[in-house]
């Protein structure tokens, strides 16, 4: 299959957006932002639809709306964004918002399924050049701020008693989020940017006790689950996101189911350490 | 501002012990106000190093907001705070466990790690081998070292609150702040926790300032107290400080103390709604 252009740039593409989405993905879950990232990414279809409007390249759009409400929710603050009431709004405001520019465009039908649920197989080289460089800017300032953005998001009230600029911490995770969002908005579409962005580090999650390990693994399952989605769909014919938020199911449900039955096998163990907890 | 405890006894202890060393921390005349409220008001005090200053005081009292100052979260409106003699150090000069701390119970991260995150430097992920010695040291200290490589979401209260202490004291710091970290731990744990800090305190010569409640653990292990009220203070000895008078003047209301068994009570005979912290 990969002596297709088509099929190359989907795996290129793909492959760096879940390497990207798996290590973003350990700190939006511990940051408790999953449900910030799922309006991101209505908002970003509101941007797309927009940029599908005006005739730009949906990626312009995408960036544009995403990044500035990623800095208005980091100068609101983000506790105010986390209640679920405030985000039911902001989402199906701009869900509408995108219903009206696609409308108000030519190729409505098109356009619209993409954007909501991912047309990486349809994506051109400039796309994936786009997509390469951006990915790689995220997961390099990811990596490089790696401790500070560790201690703020696993121990919040540790990183404020040690001084860390917790404000600005929090601001610059938002617009990196913003943009990895709006990448993966290409990839698997924006109603299904939480199988890429919280399912893979969701399942990490019980594999291990290290964060390090946490975004290898989180990275490993983002990955398996594009190829394989995009293998799958290869020869079924059938949707690549479908797969891609099968894969990412199955793999979050079995390492749940895994670390049950870790529990299970030694509970002698643990009601020793629990003992001499106590 | 400040009521006068027995001068005598209060410059014994200022001149005494640690003795001639400079201050650790001084606090100039201090006033600060939150929100068109006077939190804090001209509050003066100093701290030796390897003293352990105990803080008392009810709910509302400026407490946090004192330590926040320290930490120069919040820049007072009067008054100046002074470090090591005025020799202004790094961040690391002081360490600090904060009151409230929520732990996900799925957090994945070792204890160790965990007390890892605290090392001073600000970028580099990896460990070098003093880095490792800090940690090894801290998790020592704070008497941790069997926690070291469990998993921080299953410890107890008492085990995970030695686990911050560690996370504090891995940089290394001067001055340790502790706000209540004897607050939700059953007594024994509370004693436990009382004595690695007092040992801390000694054995490192890091000057120790600790917010409780509890003036019976605080009057075991403290040098001295600080008694906080809205607008009002006192620092002196546990002895000088806990005086039916004293607190009259702190609370401008009945207070009486009661000495039973060498243990102290804090009770008043009138307005039972009226702001006493009853010890």
């Amino acid at each position: 299959m990969l002596q297709y252009d088509f099929m190359q740039h989907a795996f290129e593409a793909g492959t760096i957006v879940a390497v990207m989405c798996g290590v973003i993905g350990v700190f939006v879950i511990a940051r408790h932002l999953s449900f910030i990232a799922h309006t991101f990414s209505h908002i970003g279809f509101s941007g797309a639809s927009f940029a599908v409007l005006v005739g730009w390249n949906p990626i312009g759009g995408l960036l544009l709306f995403s990044t500035l409400s990623a800095f208005a929710i980091g100068g609101f603050g983000v506790k105010i964004f986390r209640r679920e009431v405030t985000i039911s709004v902001v989402l199906s405001f701009f869900l509408g918002l995108g219903l009206l520019f696609i409308s108000l465009s030519a190729k409505k039908a098109t356009a619209m399924y993409a954007l909501l649920f991912g047309s990486v197989v349809g994506i051109s080289l400039q796309n994936v050049l786009d997509i390469v460089y951006l990915s790689a800017g995220v997961i390099a300032v990811l990596l490089f701020f790696y401790k500070p953005l560790k201690f703020d998001s696993f121990d919040p009230a540790g990183a404020q008693a040690a001084r860390l600029p917790v404000r600005l911490l929090s601001i610059g995770f938002l617009v990196l989020l913003a943009i990895a969002v709006s990448e993966a908005i290409l990839i698997v579409g924006a109603l299904l940017v939480f199988t890429l962005m919280t399912a893979p580090a969701a399942a990490a999650r019980h594999l291990t006790h290290s964060v390090g390990r946490m975004v290898l693994i989180s990275v490993l399952f983002g990955v398996l689950g594009v190829w394989g989605g995009l293998a799958l769909s290869y020869y079924t014919n059938a949707p690549v996101s479908f797969f891609i938020t099968s894969l990412e199911a199955v793999f979050y449900f079995g390492a749940l189911g895994w670390d049950w039955l870790r529990d299970r096998r030694k509970p002698q163990e643990e009601r020793t350490t629990e003992g001499s907890a106590a | 501002m400040s009521v006068t405890a027995p001068a005598a006894a209060l410059n014994r202890t200022t001149e005494g012990g640690p003795g001639s060393l400079p201050a650790a921390l001084e606090v100039q005349a201090v006033s600060v106000h939150l929100g068109g409220k006077t939190v804090l008001s001209d509050i003066s005090f100093e701290v030796k190093p390897g003293e352990f200053l105990g803080i008392l005081g009810p709910n509302g009292a400026g407490k946090t907001t004192l330590f926040r100052v320290l930490l120069q979260l919040i820049k007072p409106q009067q008054g100046q705070v002074r470090m090591n003699g005025g020799r202004t150090l790094g961040k690391a000069v002081i360490g600090y466990v904060p009151q409230s701390r929520q732990i996900d119970p799925e957090l994945p991260m070792r204890a160790r790690d965990f007390v890892c995150l605290g090392l001073p430097h600000p970028l580099r992920p990896w460990l070098n081998r003093a880095d490792k010695e800090a940690v090894r040291r801290a998790l020592e200290l704070t008497d941790a070292s069997h926690l070291a490589d469990q998993s921080i979401g299953r410890l107890s209260g008492g085990e995970r609150q030695r686990i911050f202490l560690a996370q504090a004291l891995v940089r290394d710091p001067k001055i340790l702040l502790l706000d209540e970290p004897t607050s939700n731990l059953d007594p024994g744990a509370q004693e436990a926790m009382a004595e690695v800090v007092h040992s801390i305190c000694r054995t490192r010569g890091i000057s120790v300032l600790l917010i409780s409640h509890d003036v019976n653990l605080i009057n075991r292990y403290a040098d001295r107290i600080l008694y906080l009220t809205p607008g009002q203070y006192a620092i002196g000895t546990v002895e000088e400080i806990m005086q039916a008078s004293v607190l009259r003047k702190l609370y401008g209301s009945a207070v009486d103390v009661i000495r039973l068994d060498g243990k102290l009570f804090v009770t008043t005979s009138s307005q039972p709604d009226s702001k006493v912290c009853f010890h």
